[in-house]
């Protein structure tokens, strides 16, 4: 057994470690570090002795004694100074042999409550659950090692001073915590699939979220909300090699080629919007994979656009969430359905100051504007639309959108992946 | 687990004296509040407003003293609870009920020691 196989047991075994350890002690720091203490003896053990029948169990057990360990040693310092009575011993070893209890669903609730500083709970969700390194986040959220290494350990440090318990929440707290998990990693995968080129450093860590909203999902097998996020994210990454061209052009959704399309997570995504559709079709997380369903439907780029359909469950969405992007995003449809005149009516009935900054929102509009012939306000929209494009697909995309009306040429394709 | 919970509110809403109808009201929920919590409840008042505050600073060993609050901001500090409960989860549980007149915030802050 070598590195390479303790890395593997790591990555399957620890989240679950880390949580029972968490749990039971009460606390992040001590559950991480006897974890780590018990990886460094697995790599000098191992070798020499030969690697155990269960390596995930030998690493339990192991790092359950070293926190054991950590703990008589703070308490005997403790005692030392201050005479304190003799506190209670954590005795009762894991069996040899037992199952790793799963406490992961109350660890990705403690590191993402409400409490803990927003930019860091994906953070501290994926080195606690998923057990990235802080180099390997770092790199993915695009940060230096030492800036996230200092949010993590202020996350740490705020979960441990607040108080915020080690348990799953509740009834009475339940939706609102739910409600900061799911936003959390919806933030984290947005975030991983922004760049449509999809070739920048956060396609592996897609990868992560989607394995966490599976882990997630089977925690909380009933919750429509788990399972319509678990299905979302896998029509999202399922197109991801289609939303460019060989030029780093972004391609819209409507214009993508479905045979790109990975069809073994189309498939998963559909079983988890079945789950979710028995459990409550009635939410807006349900509905918004029902509309990316629609999408993934599609055989060829020969199967007319689902426009019609998208359009039906936007009108449902919008009883369920009415909000300026899910008001925007009906509006792409509505475009198709009914024509862009009446689309840009819709759009300018979207609060302005909510959309001030918001990039889609231009890139629609100038497309809209564009097709009714208004070219003037297009191209102002265009370039109010290119000021605020971070990323190199998108950009380009803008860019020749805008460079072709300036030419008077007619584009091909329609409207933003949206 | 104790905490403190401390109260903002635009404290204008309640007159210059804290003695209008807005305060008789928002006094009248306190209390039926303070029945509600029982023996969670370890401490607590009102205050008057910040017009009433005095501040003694302490800037490198030399002490002065001024008047007003240490802070001005748009919501002031006008009252607080000392609770003892299991968590924190359970401290926002309380933290939502404690009664605001209009618009307001609820700091909750763990009080140091064991």
């Amino acid at each position: 057994m070598n590195g390479a196989a303790l890395d593997r047991v790591f990555r399957e075994a620890g989240g679950r470690i880390t949580a029972v350890l968490a749990s039971r002690f009460r606390s992040l720091d001590l559950a991480e570090d006897s974890l780590a203490e018990a990886c460094a003896r697995a790599l000098d053990v191992w070798p020499r002795n030969g690697a155990p029948n269960d390596p995930a169990a030998w690493l339990y057990q192991t790092a359950y004694r070293c926190a054991v360990d950590a703990i008589r040693r703070r308490d005997t310092a403790t005692r030392l100074a201050s005479y304190a009575a003799e506190p209670d011993a954590y005795e009762d070893l894991p069996d040899d042999g037992g199952p790793i209890p799963d406490e992961r669903l109350a660890l990705i609730f403690i590191c993402c409550h409400p409490a803990v500083a927003v930019e860091a709970r994906a953070a501290l969700t994926l080195r606690l659950v998923c057990g990235l390194s802080t180099r390997e986040i770092s790199r993915a959220f695009l940060l230096p090692e030492a800036t996230l290494a200092q949010r993590l350990i202020r996350a740490k440090r705020k979960i441990a001073d607040a108080g915020v318990p080690f348990e799953v929440p509740g009834p009475e707290g339940w939706p609102e915590r739910l409600d900061a998990v799911l936003s959390t990693l919806e933030v984290a995968y947005a975030k991983a699939h922004e760049d449509a080129s999809g070739t920048g450093p956060h396609a592996a860590y897609a990868i992560e979220i989607l394995e966490l909203t599976r882990v997630l999902a089977q925690l909380l097998p009933n919750d429509p909300d788990v399972l319509a996020l678990a299905a979302t994210t896998r029509f999202t990454e399922a197109r991801r090699r289609s939303r460019t061209n060989s030029r780093g052009l972004m391609i819209p959704l409507s214009e993508q080629d479905p045979a790109l399309w990975d069809r073994q997570l189309i498939d998963e995504g559909r079983s988890f919007l079945e789950r979710a559709m028995a459990s409550d079709s009635n939410r807006w997380r349900v509905v918004q994979s029902a509309i990316h369903a629609e999408w993934c439907a599609r055989k060829s780029v020969s199967d007319p656009p689902p426009w019609q359909e998208v359009l039906a469950l936007y009108d449902v969405l919008l009883t369920l969430r009415d909000d300026p992007v899910v008001r925007l995003n009906r509006a792409v449809a509505l475009a198709e359905v009914s024509g862009a005149q009446t689309a840009i009516r819709e759009l300018d009935a979207i609060d302005a100051e909510v959309t001030a900054e918001f990039l889609p929102y231009y890139a629609v509009r100038a497309d809209l504007l564009r097709r009714s012939g208004r070219n003037i306000e297009a191209l102002y929209a265009y370039e109010v639309a290119i000021s605020l494009v971070t990323t190199p697909a998108e950009r380009r995309w803008l860019t020749e959108r805008r460079d072709m009306l300036m030419r008077g040429d007619k584009p091909s394709s329609s409207s933003p992946d949206r | 687990m104790q905490f403190m919970l401390l109260i903002y509110e635009d404290e204008s809403i309640y007159g210059p004296d804290k003695d209008g109808a807005a305060m008789q009201q928002i006094v009248a929920k306190h209390m039926a509040f303070n029945r509600e919590l029982g023996a969670v409840r370890m401490g607590g008042a009102g205050l008057k407003s910040t017009t009433s505050a005095t501040t003694v600073r302490t800037t490198k060993g030399k002490q002065s003293i001024h008047d007003g609050p240490f802070a001005e901001s748009k919501e002031q500090l006008g009252g607080f609870y000392l609770i003892d409960v299991p968590d924190l989860d359970a401290a926002i549980a309380v933290a939502k009920k404690v009664p605001v007149l209009q618009d307001g915030s609820i700091e909750i802050r763990p009080v140091l020691g064991p």
